[in-house]
């Protein structure tokens, strides 16, 4: 089975969901991203329940890219429920948000966020970020989903 | 529990009135050493430690008062009596001006020397074992109590210490401390339970007592007035300020020493009697020692006077008519004498002198009896008048300690209002503080958000649609994206120098060196072409924040090489030099300098001395700084000249001050 490289886009800010959406696209890195626009749509689709019933549950996204400051369930809060829930343990989380507050950045690791980058204003420099990150996740790194299905098939 | 049996001297030629004083002084459970000679009586003060020295003014081989200045120049505290069958005023006089505590009249009575004996013993123990300067220190950490002690000393005071408040109560009641000072948390009972159980204590109730506090509990200052502490200190505060509570609350109670020193109710009773009749002093001394008063005799007013100015006595009795200086004009001067003016004074005059008694009463006699009545009339009058006088006392003394309590209460509200008033504060600060937070915080995640998509849809219109843009299009696209990232970093400086307002300073061994040539890198790695003379002093360490003074180093240097930017050979230096003998950290640069006039305009917020188009910049770097080294408590200061480059300094305080625990 192919990696179907799936990138989930937490992110509630219309503009920046545009501008993410536009640097993955010239970044080139093939994939298809999904927006959830708050925290609460984000385990929707994660755990296939809310208007996601009927996903498969097994397949998630090779990374969740997660704003903090969003409506309903807050990004740390999505964090920690991801964590904790045996199909979502091992997943992905970047933490991508304008803030550089020390206390966000300690949070978000010690809930076991994978990375923390933090959106620049110069959307040259958020562009790069974005490729590479995509380049990373995508491409580079070994997800724990792939070895998993890799040894049951 | 008594204390070892206390020793009293006894001197006195007559082996008669040796024994009897012995016998008497046995009973009453002394120790007694007996002497004959001056000779004797040096011998035995040298070897022995006494409690009393029981002295006779007549000796076969000195003067008694002789003798008693001797002991007196070597042992000047221990209470002396003089014994004296000399019925000449003046050698009673001479006796107590040499510093005799009591001069009693041969025949004495037995049962008021022994009296006298007891109340001049409890005295002199409360004064020599505590001289009225002692301080009592509870605390339970050996280094705050032996700072207390040296400082203490360092100012006068005598210290004891105690490291428990069980400890502190047991020598509070051995000693009778001046004040103490008493750690809120203790092992065993705390501070709170300390003070309350002195203010339980009838002795020591009115000992003032400070509660010191270390821990940050707001609660702590409300409990310590609860308890009826006079005063509140945290050990955080420098060792002047505790040094000055107590100098107040000391003065507080200094009012109430001169009462409390007063002769008690139930002590044996001190007639002066006057009159230039022997015949009668005689008589009259007689029938009142009988009753168990101590009579002191003068002949004449002037003698009187001068008897009282060496010696209090509860009662006075005063021939009207004297030669010199009548009984009138005695009582006129002793009336108008501040400390004598409250002893009851009784006219003693003949039926035919009722104008002369009625004189005496104008000038403020309280009494008058005639020679001619029965000395049972005179007895019953003299204790009338004694008693009177001690319910005066006693109703000045409870007037005074309910003004007391009256004034401790006042005192204590006014303390509990403050308290109150600061811990209100306090939240009001912190409420303050943490909406300041909660804005800063979305300052960072919201301005930065509409900046972005600024930034980021001018930039999409750069690339998607360049071809239907002009040159100026571009152009205008360009300065708007410009302008946005401009925003950006103010917007981030500005949430920087706010967080270091708030930040908590940890100090720590820092390596000024290293984060110099940290900075240098970095800057190196944005400006890799540039070539500059880069110079940093080798091994400069400090006490400071190690974050905060990376920011400080990477704001001071990353001026350096952006001033000197358009210098030909620039040169940037780090390291240390001494002003006013405190060393000073220095980052010097020989780039675009600035005009001394506006240095210290430098460092507020926003203030530039160059334009834009000459030097990039959001103003705040040097406000930044100037927060961060105030923060540690040292200085900051600019030196330059236009074209001549820049010298920033700061210093840093090797060693906060205050008590550390």
């Amino acid at each position: 089975m192919s990696r179907n490289s799936i990138i989930l886009l937490v992110e509630d800010n219309p503009d920046d969901v545009e501008l993410t959406l536009r640097a993955f696209e010239k970044s080139k890195v093939a994939s298809q991203v999904v927006v959830a626009t708050n925290g609460e749509e984000a385990l929707d689709y994660l755990f296939a329940t809310g208007t996601y019933v009927g996903r498969d549950p097994k397949s998630m996204p090779e990374v969740v890219l997660l704003d903090l400051n969003l409506p309903k369930v807050d990004g740390l809060e999505v964090l920690r429920r991801i964590r904790s829930d045996p199909r979502t343990r091992r997943l992905p989380v970047v933490i991508l948000t304008s803030s550089k507050e020390e206390r966000d950045v300690i949070a978000s690791y010690d809930l076991g966020a994978n990375s923390y980058v933090r959106k620049s204003v110069d959307f040259a420099q958020f562009a790069v970020a974005a490729q590479q990150l995509g380049l990373y996740w995508l491409v580079i790194n070994e997800s724990p989903q792939t070895g998993r299905e890799r040894s049951d098939g | 529990m008594n204390a070892m049996a206390q020793t009293v001297l006894i001197v006195d030629d007559s082996l008669t009135v040796r024994m009897d004083l012995a016998q008497a002084f046995e009973s009453a459970g002394f120790e007694i050493i007996l002497c004959s000679t001056a000779a004797d009586t040096r011998a035995a003060i040298k070897r022995e430690v006494c409690a009393l020295v029981v002295l006779d003014v007549v000796l076969p081989d000195a003067d008694g008062i002789e003798l008693l200045k001797e002991i007196r120049s070597s042992l000047p505290d221990i209470p002396v009596m003089l014994l004296s069958s000399e019925a000449e005023v003046q050698d009673r006089i001479r006796g107590l001006k040499t510093g005799a505590n009591e001069y009693v009249g041969k025949p004495y009575d037995t049962s008021y020397v022994l009296s006298r004996a007891h109340q001049l013993v409890r005295q002199s123990e409360s004064a020599m074992i505590l001289p009225r300067n002692t301080v009592l220190v509870i605390d339970d950490s050996p280094t705050f109590r032996e700072t207390m002690r040296d400082l203490l000393q360092s100012r006068g005071y005598k210290v004891a210490l105690a490291e428990s408040g069980e400890e502190g109560l047991r020598i509070a009641a051995d000693i009778r401390p001046l004040a103490i000072l008493v750690d809120n948390v203790l092992p065993g009972i705390d501070g709170g339970t300390v003070v309350r159980r002195i203010r339980f204590d009838a002795a020591l109730r009115a000992t003032p007592c400070l509660m010191l506090t270390g821990s940050e509990d707001k609660g702590a200052e409300l409990r310590a007035f609860d308890a009826g502490a006079d005063g509140f200190v945290r050990k955080e505060e420098d060792i002047d300020s505790i040094l000055a509570r107590l100098t107040a609350v000391l003065r507080r109670t200094e009012e109430q020493v001169e009462q409390a020193t007063t002769a008690s109710l139930s002590g044996p009773k001190k007639i002066l009697a006057v009159d230039d009749s022997a015949t009668y002093l005689h008589e009259l001394s007689d029938e009142l020692v009988g009753e168990g008063y101590d009579v002191v005799v003068a002949h004449s007013g002037k003698e009187a006077l001068e008897m009282l100015a060496a010696q209090k006595v509860d009662c006075i009795l005063l021939d009207v008519i004297m030669p010199d200086m009548g009984g009138k004009e005695t009582c006129r001067r002793i009336k108008a004498t501040p400390l004598l003016r409250d002893t009851p004074l009784v006219m003693l005059t003949s039926l035919d002198e009722r104008e002369a008694m009625i004189d005496g009463l104008v000038t403020g006699a309280d009494d008058y009896i005639s020679k001619s009545s029965d000395f049972e009339v005179l007895k019953a009058r003299v204790r009338a008048q004694i008693r009177r006088r001690q319910f005066e006392d006693e109703n000045r003394r409870i007037r005074n300690e309910l003004l007391q309590k009256e004034l401790d209460a006042a005192a204590a509200r006014a303390a509990r209002e403050v308290a109150e008033a600061r811990a209100a504060m306090v939240d009001v600060l912190e409420r303050k503080n943490s909406e300041l937070e909660a804005f800063s915080y979305s300052v960072s995640h919201d301005l930065r958000a509409p900046l972005r998509g600024i930034d980021g849809f001018s930039q999409a219109l750069l690339e998607d649609y360049s071809d239907q843009l002009d040159p100026k299009a571009r152009d205008y696209l360009n300065r708007v994206r410009a302008a946005a990232q401009r925003m950006g970093e103010l917007i981030d400086d500005l949430l920087q120098l706010s967080q270091i307002g708030r930040a908590e300073i940890k100090p720590e061994q820092v390596d000024l060196s290293s984060l110099a040539r940290a900075a240098v890198a970095d800057q190196k790695k944005h400006e890799p072409e540039r070539q500059i003379d880069v110079h940093v002093q080798e091994g400069v360490n400090a006490q400071a924040d190690n974050r905060l003074m990376r920011v400080v180093f990477d704001n001071l240097l990353g001026n350096a090489w952006k001033f000197t930017a358009k210098t030909a050979s620039a040169r940037v230096e780090f390291g240390t030099t001494i002003r006013e003998g405190d060393v000073a950290y220095f980052i010097r640069d020989n780039g675009a300098g600035f005009d001394m006039a506006y240095a210290d305009k430098l460092f507020r917020p926003f203030q530039r001395l160059h334009s834009e188009s000459d030097f990039r910049g959001t103003g705040i770097g040097l406000a930044t700084v100037h927060r961060i080294i105030d923060r540690h408590g040292g200085r900051v200061w600019a030196e330059g000249a236009v074209g001549r480059g820049a010298g920033f300094y700061f210093t840093l305080p090797s060693e906060r001050s205050g008590v550390h625990r």
